[in-house]
């Protein structure tokens, strides 16, 4: 399961390499990555935002798409082929879509505010920029609960643990040989 | 209280100073050979491992330049700090449990140690420990800098010190830092990470009550402040745009996987399974500490815009600023002491590393073995690169910045594109060669010298940090799917099986 993985993780790679040289290639807009700012000096302004997505916007929302596709992969990655079971598979599944959602919320949080021009607020932030804030943090919670909840029976088993004191056991003897 | 501000705030950063140097006589009794001085011999607990590992992410960066960013750039810097979480998990998923069992088998005392197990490969080892050291020098200097620069701003605002000079101050801090680093190495450095993690915590948690005051409707006022003057300041992607953001979210996000000073540390736990516990406790210290970022940035710029307070001369000024204007002495003597903590953390950790790529890993590449007597040889390299990198740090300043800025950018993003692939992902697949991991090194390195030499700038915002990871990463898999699988050794072969 692992080694097919690789291949997963690969083409993610790969794909995304070809979503950024697009976005390079793409017609530019001035001053897409900031502009500075009329007033003050040291500020930087976003300009019209509208703009600055225009010719990009589908390989950007891609190349996130991607990239949390690649954190899961990756997760995944670091289990061993026993425990790449049905179970752990759904869990990262569910980690996946939690982060999709919240990356859907902010991209599409902010288009609302491009067409609208209005927004309300959520625990101190426009409500896109409180799901970049408070889901990019949360999005990762399932993740951070599979490792420490399911710590015994993904990621270091009993079983595991006494391998590896065994491989130890043998180095030892080995080293007294 | 108001009228004895900087004698408080010189107070307080002369108390941890002083507990930094006893912590150093006191580790230098548990200190006995050059396993105790690089990984603590593999004995440490899950909370100091849990606060090392998240004060030493988070540098003077993260409290000087952090809410500098914002004040710059708006939103856009946010993605360094809300990508922690995924960072996190990434790097435990696949480095934390694989590294400590390498580390305790083959008796590792460094990063370089373990990807010479993993790929056989002295000529791996070798390029490993030289971007260590090209990114150490960058890193150092300039950390050594922003605490001489701290310091000076701190001491010439009483009446004894009004006229003290730079180099005196980077004299005085260099002096605290190494002395706990020679006395106790990674043993002093851990302990007094403990209490660095401690106070950015606090520090982090009372900036956030102290931001939420300023306006009268809280964040979502200054918000607003932001909203109304430029919308996208303050929307998702700030003012930097969407690809500059992803580029963070990318190189910080997976990259915490990737630097070396930070997965050092997880070849340090007394036991593997206490992994479970240090990733939540150092993720929850992160983010309590990277409230500092966030809130002092947002309000800043809130300020600025509305009229509140002048234009900052640097964006840099942002938080020393806010904690003249906005907070009462005794927080600000907490914070700056927090400040100090935040830079000798990461910068005690990067020495730590980096002698151990000098004496241990480069000998060891080249000779074949280790050098004799290398606790003492340990001690002597970490006073010599301290004083070298302060000295980078002082002809950067006062004579040409180019060559810091260079080895500059051998930083965060640079042990991102070379060391995740080589070391995340090569210690989780069998297929990953020799071949594809001298490739990824190689390429990452070249990517960002010639990105930084020749001053390319890519459209959209797009950064030479993101293009250098994903082809590093593209070349990693590919060439090693190219060449043929290595045999592995079969103490290797069975850690990758568990």
């Amino acid at each position: 399961m692992r080694s097919k993985l690789i291949y997963l993780i690969f083409a993610i790679s790969v794909l995304l390499a070809g979503f950024i040289i697009a976005i390079c290639l793409a017609e530019t807009v001035p001053n897409a990555g900031g502009v500075a700012h009329a007033v003050f000096a040291g500020m930087q302004a976003g300009g019209d935002g509208a703009a600055r997505l225009e010719h990009i916007g589908f390989y950007a929302y891609a190349c996130q798409v991607l990239l949390l596709a690649l954190v899961v992969c990756l997760c995944a990655l670091g289990i061993s082929d026993r425990y790449l079971t049905r179970e752990f598979l759904w869990y990262m599944a569910g980690s996946f879509i939690l982060s999709l959602i919240v990356w859907e919320q902010m991209y599409s949080g902010h288009q609302t505010f491009l067409e609208t021009g209005t927004t309300r607020y959520f625990l101190g932030f426009p409500v896109a920029t409180a799901w970049q804030v408070y889901g990019s943090w949360a999005g990762a919670i399932p993740l951070i609960i599979i490792y420490s909840f399911g710590f015994r029976k993904f990621i270091y088993t009993k079983e595991d643990e006494e391998k590896f004191n065994q491989l130890l056991a043998e180095q030892k003897k080995n080293t007294e040989q | 209280m108001e009228a004895y501000r900087q004698e408080i705030i010189l107070g307080a950063v002369l108390v941890y100073m002083i507990f930094c140097v006893i912590t150093g006589l006191w580790a230098m009794k548990r200190t006995k050979n050059s396993s105790d001085f690089f990984i603590a011999s593999r004995g440490l607990g899950p909370i100091v491992v849990a606060l090392a590992l998240f004060s030493s992410t988070l540098s003077g960066f993260g409290f000087v330049g952090g809410p500098g960013l914002v004040y710059s750039i708006g939103v856009s810097s946010f993605w360094m700090v809300v990508i922690s979480s995924t960072g996190y998990a990434v790097g435990f998923f696949l480095v934390a449990k694989r590294i400590r069992m390498i580390a305790e088998v083959r008796n590792c005392i460094s990063l370089p140690d373990v990807v010479a197990a993993r790929y056989s490969s002295e000529a791996v080892r070798f390029m490993m420990a030289i971007t260590i050291v090209l990114g150490v020098m960058g890193y150092l200097a300039t950390q050594i800098l922003a605490m001489a620069l701290v310091m000076q701003a701190i001491l010439s605002g009483t009446a004894i010190f009004v006229d003290i000079s730079l180099i005196t101050c980077v004299v005085i801090s260099s002096a605290v830092l190494i002395f706990y680093c020679v006395t106790g190495g990674i043993i002093a450095s851990v302990y007094t990470d403990v209490v660095q993690g401690a106070i950015m915590i606090i520090a982090g948690f009372l900036i956030l009550i102290t931001a939420t005051t300023v306006f009268e409707g809280g964040m979502a006022e200054a918000s607003a402040i932001i909203l109304a003057d430029d919308s996208e300041a303050i929307m998702p992607f700030g003012a930097a745009g969407i690809m500059a953001s992803f580029g963070w979210f990318f190189v910080f996000g997976l990259g915490l996987a990737g630097q070396p000073h930070l997965i050092t540390k997880m070849m340090m736990n007394k036991n593997i399974s206490d992994n479970r516990s240090i990733l939540p406790m150092s993720l929850f210290g992160y983010i309590m500490a990277a409230l500092l970022w966030i809130s002092i940035g947002v309000v800043m710029r809130a300020a600025v815009v509305s009229g509140t307070i002048d234009p900052l001369a640097l964006p840099d000024d942002a938080a020393s600023v806010f904690l003249s204007i906005f907070t009462n002495p005794l927080l600000a003597g907490v914070v700056f002491a927090g400040l100090f903590a935040a830079i000798m953390s990461t910068s005690d950790a990067f020495l730590n590393i980096g002698t151990a790529a000098i004496i241990h890993d480069i000998p060891k590449a080249i000779r074949g073995k280790s050098i004799k007597n290398e606790l003492m040889w340990a001690r002597i390299v970490t006073v010599l690169l301290a004083i070298l990198a302060a000295s980078f740090a002082l002809y950067s300043h006062f004579q040409d910045a180019t060559l810091v800025a260079i080895l500059g950018a051998f930083g965060w993003a640079t042990f991102s594109a070379s060391i995740f692939p080589v070391v995340a992902i090569g210690l989780n697949w069998k297929g990953a060669t020799v071949m594809g991991a001298v490739t990824a090194i190689g390429s990452a390195l070249i990517i960002n010298f010639v990105v930084q030499l020749a001053g390319i700038t890519l459209p959209y915002g797009i950064s030479g940090g993101l293009v250098s990871f994903v082809t590093s990463l593209v070349l990693f898999i590919g060439v090693s799917l190219m060449t043929k699988p290595p045999e592995l050794d079969d103490d290797i072969n069975t850690i990758m099986n568990i």
